[in-house]
């Protein structure tokens, strides 16, 4: 059984990253939502010297979001790496979950430099939460897109997803499976017939429905309307492109295995397709069991 | 070209096809590559079999003298250009990347070792291998490194798809590996040839740092236009017919490109691949198209057109065959089995991934003949590399099948033999 399953409120601690932007008001709005979604207690981290004028501000915002409670907390870090400095604090209060507002989409210079939410992405060690249209007033979760490869992640992925739909009571969770084709074409080189590969796609379809069917049977789908979707093409865009399409309201994406660096943007690591171009809020799920053995 | 040039010349192409396809389709039954199919057709057309009998066929239809001769010669040089193409495609970075640091000791150690004892029994032993220059040593020697070290990729593939292993953990470090060391294999052998035919008297370090300079421009800027263009292309041209002469247009002029800067222009055909094949906007049946088209029409030409050039039997050397076989086989078992083992896998696991990249396939036999043509090796020698590259791709299948699938049983009988991972 799941620890998603076995624990109601898998993101029990939230930590928000606070920047005094236009769109302030707009991600305390989202994080009172979620702290009334997932029961949590929250975290609000900004980084920067103390001012007291802004100081005033965000009490009062908070105060005024209903924010202010007690198990919640407001953290000044001193100057620095808005990133590292916001990853350590998530790292060191052992946060569930870290939200940041994020930009659709970056200029090409600012997006190779790294954002401060693209590198959330890129490094946290819990999972992240990037909402690209924070808005004051609720909109409703109908649509819910989450990854399906075959990766030992991908289960508390789906199982995230699944929580999430009914927690929001989505419409519908569509599961994508990214047929990697072009290591299709690469067999198909060596001159095997129409036939043969045929085959070959259904044997590994077979199994990749057989997984999915296996996470799905282990999980508790309740009346959850559950779509699977197989792509072809190259895996974290297709899916990407498929959000958007479908008009997702979150895609679910795995975390990466790694922390990703420059190399992983010149030639993108999957969920930097994702991140180039956000399709919807993105939700990057990374399973605390995992961080032992990636550390 | 007069009328009779003409028919002749439309007899060799129409025969070449035909005798290929069918030889290729009989042991592709037989679960061998086509390409040993196509390569005998040419054998049998040319000086080896049919010129003993009818030298005046193999003079006049099937030549590499005169005009006949010299439009062959220009196939073959664009089959070559579309053949790298098409082996760039099959590199794909990401998966270099995803599979870690397992692939890239496997690569690693199995291209150093195959490459330092390559090079050292080239440069050693260059007069046995018929290399009789001295001056060329330090240039044979690099080839000789070279060949040892490249891998056949869609043969690993299809085998480790033979047997239900592709998507397996295995699979994609041996597919990584190879991939890897086949990007760095035609770096190299770029610049061997680079510095074969350097007009402009460039060193070694000159010719390789221009090498990865280009490659370094191509997989960044290259790729970044590529996927600004592609998108374009889509929505103006036909689709996906129209990407047919979009990436052999780019391929030709990266082809043109490095042949003029001084490195060979198969170099700028397989840099282009990468770029091209890396796009998120080939989809499985672009890729396919442009796959069918170069494997099925001038791969074939390319391989049955080897037979006409060299007599198999007169050049078959027995002592070099051997040891370029022992050579080859055990250099790449050591460097591609070490690299798995120093990356984890077991020693049953890591001796297959030897074996899957020590299948080395067509590129070995372009690779050859491309140094055959520059007069890096001898006749042969490249006899020898092709009877190599011939066996050590059909040993690859069953030596993979009987490590793996037993491998394999172990396993599953573990997990039968704990209860605990039933319900876990």
């Amino acid at each position: 059984m799941s620890e998603v399953q076995s624990n109601p409120y898998p993101f029990s601690i939230v930590a928000v990253a606070v920047a005094f932007s236009p769109r302030i008001e707009a991600i305390l709005a989202e994080s009172k939502r979620l702290q009334q979604l997932f029961q949590s207690r929250m975290i609000f981290i900004h980084v920067g010297d103390k001012n007291i004028q802004q100081e005033e501000y965000l009490k009062h915002l908070l105060h005024r979001f209903g924010l202010d409670g007690e198990s919640n907390q407001l953290l000044w870090e001193p100057e620095g790496d808005p990133v590292d400095r916001i990853l350590e604090k998530c790292k060191e209060l052992n946060v569930d979950l870290l939200v940041a507002g994020a930009l659709e989409k970056e200029s090409l210079v600012k997006y190779f430099l790294g954002s401060v939410a693209r590198n959330f992405a890129r490094k946290a060690k819990c999972s992240l939460l990037m909402l690209r249209e924070p808005g004051l007033q609720s909109k409703p979760v109908k649509t819910i897109v989450v990854e399906g490869s075959d990766h030992p992640k991908t289960v508390k992925t789906i199982e995230t997803a699944v929580y999430i739909a009914k927690a929001t009571q989505a419409n519908q969770i569509t599961i994508v499976q990214e047929s990697d084709v072009s290591k299709m074409a690469l067999i198909r080189s060596d001159e095997l017939s129409d036939g043969e590969v045929e085959e070959h796609k259904e044997k590994i379809f077979e199994a990749e429905d057989k997984r999915i069917e296996d996470i799905l049977q282990c999980t508790d789908c309740g009346a959850l309307k559950i779509n699977i979707e197989r792509l072809d093409g190259k895996p974290g865009y297709v899916i990407s492109q498929f959000a958007r399409e479908t008009k997702a309201d979150v895609l679910l994406l795995n975390s990466p295995d790694t922390k990703l660096n420059l190399i992983d943007r010149v030639f993108p690591h999957d969920i930097e397709f994702a991140l180039a171009d956000l399709p919807c809020d993105l939700l990057i799920v990374h399973p605390k069991e995992s961080n032992s053995s990636e550390d | 070209m007069n009328h009779q040039q003409l028919i002749d010349l439309f007899l060799c192409l129409g025969i070449m096809l035909l005798t290929g396809r069918l030889l290729g389709e009989f042991f592709r039954k037989l679960r061998m590559p086509l390409v040993v199919g196509e390569l005998l057709a040419g054998i049998m057309l040319g000086p080896t079999v049919l010129g003993q009998y009818y030298p005046d066929v193999t003079e006049t239809i099937f030549t590499t003298k005169g005009t006949i001769g010299l439009v062959l010669s220009g196939i073959t040089s664009i089959s070559v250009v579309m053949l790298l193409f098409a082996a760039g495609m099959e590199v794909e970075l990401s998966i270099i990347r995803q599979q870690g640091k397992t692939a890239l000791k496997a690569s690693f150690v199995g291209l150093v070792i195959p490459l330092i004892l390559g090079f050292a029994a080239g440069h050693e032993f260059y007069r046995f291998f018929g290399e009789n220059n001295a001056d060329n040593v330090l240039v044979f020697s690099l080839f000789m490194g070279t060949a040892m070290a490249i891998s056949a990729l869609p043969i690993i593939a299809r085998t480790l798809m033979d047997l239900n292993l592709f998507k397996t953990k295995v699979g994609m470090i041996i597919i990584a590996a190879a991939m890897l060391d086949d990007l760095i294999g035609w770096i190299l052998f770029s610049v061997v040839l680079g510095m074969m035919n350097n007009t402009q008297s460039w060193g070694f370090l000159y010719t390789l740092a221009f090498t990865i300079l280009f490659a370094l421009v191509i997989l960044t800027l290259g790729r970044f236009v590529i996927n600004k263009f592609l998108p374009w292309a889509k929505r103006k041209l036909s689709w996906p017919g129209g990407i047919l002469a979009i990436s052999l247009g780019f391929a030709f002029l990266g082809a043109a490109f490095t042949e003029r800067i001084g490195i060979h222009a198969i170099f700028g055909a397989f840099i282009v691949g990468i770029a091209f094949g890396d796009s998120v906007h080939l989809n499985e049946k672009t890729r396919d198209i442009i796959n069918q088209f170069i494997t099925n029409i001038f791969a074939p030409l390319f391989f049955v057109s080897i037979g006409f050039k060299i007599n198999f039997v007169e050049n078959f050397n027995l002592a070099i065959t051997l040891w370029v076989l022992l050579l080859a086989i055990t250099s790449k078992l050591i460097g591609a089995g070490l690299g798995a083992l120093w990356g984890g896998l077991s020693w049953r696991e890591s001796l297959a991934v030897g074996f899957g990249m020590n299948a080395r396939g067509a590129m070995e036999i372009v690779l050859g003949l491309l140094a055959l043509d520059a007069g890096v090796i001898s006749e042969q020698l490249f006899v020898a590399i092709v009877v190599m590259a011939v066996l050590t791709s059909v040993m690859a299948g069953p030596m993979l099948q009987y490590l793996l699938t037993g491998a394999l049983k172990v396993k599953v009988n573990l997990k039968e033999l704990n209860p605990l991972n039933v319900n876990d």
